[in-house]
């Protein structure tokens, strides 16, 4: 499918117009807090991503405040949420999403720690026993980071299966095994 | 902040994800232990409000169910077709 020739906003050539985005990110988040009476404070920090980080975030919003565990109930699935409308209201370019992190406690940071863990984990698995490994459904960009840790690993693949919130990430060994 | 935060805080959500902002209308009914916030679009705009798989519904829907539990209220959202 070829997308719509469509004007990002706040990037050029697929880079981040970092201060403009920023500005707009700080009025999306000014609006919703007050809006949704949320009890929150948040502090945006510039990044310079290193090349093998598996998001390239240079802007990361961070919160904090009395609400702060609204936020993370769920799985994050409220700064989630919070995030997915952000990069929708700032009409960001798909592939520049991950340039733009929200989080609380460090919980997002935390968590992609510990998918890189599992799915090292799980590969291993994969490749000795022979037998394919699913993942719980996740989230597009959770799922993207499991996607991008096993593509390093020559002995499994992986592939997404399942529809909207039941979408999940399955390792199968990259041959099947011989029998000796 | 009032419930109308909420009404004005979905429908300026919706104006900026939509093509056509004017074509945005938010009403708010209010039930006892309910608020049902209509939302109304143009219908070239519905797949904008609703997003893949409903994703942008649900993120609303997700910021509304947090700012129901502030406003002891549930606070639910109907996309009008």
């Amino acid at each position: 499918m070829v997308p719509k020739a469509m004007n990002y906003q706040f990037s050029n050539d697929e880079k981040l117009d970092r201060e403009a985005a920023g500005a707009e990110l700080r009025h999306f988040l000014d609006r919703v807090l007050a809006g949704a009476s949320l009890d929150l404070r948040y502090a945006i920090e510039s990044l310079d991503p290193a090349p093998g980080d598996v998001e390239q975030v240079e802007l990361r919003v961070a919160f904090s405040g009395q609400d702060e565990e609204f936020l993370l109930e769920h799985n994050g699935e409220l700064l989630q949420a919070l995030e997915y409308l952000a990069v929708r209201w700032l009409r960001l370019d798909p592939h520049l999403y991950d340039r733009i992190r929200l989080d609380a406690a460090n919980y997002r940071a935390d968590r992609i720690e510990e998918l890189k863990l599992s799915a090292r984990v799980a590969a291993q698995r994969v490749a000795e026993t022979g037998q394919s490994f699913r993942f719980n459904p996740m989230p597009a960009r959770e799922r993207r980071i499991l996607h991008m840790v096993l593509s390093e690993i020559p002995a499994v693949r992986s592939e997404s299966e399942g529809y909207g919130e039941d979408r999940q990430v399955v390792i199968h060994p990259a041959k099947p095994l011989r029998s000796r | 902040m009032s419930q109308g935060g909420v009404k004005e805080l979905v429908e300026e959500i919706a104006k900026a994800l939509v093509d056509n902002p004017d074509q945005v209308q938010v009403r708010a009914v209010e039930g006892e232990q309910v608020t049902v916030l209509e939302l109304r679009v143009h219908p070239n705009d519905l797949g904008k409000v609703i997003g893949r798989q409903g994703r942008t519904a649900k993120s609303i829907r997700t910021i509304l169910g947090a700012a129901g539990m502030k406003l002891k209220k549930r606070l639910t959202l109907e996309i009008l077709e």
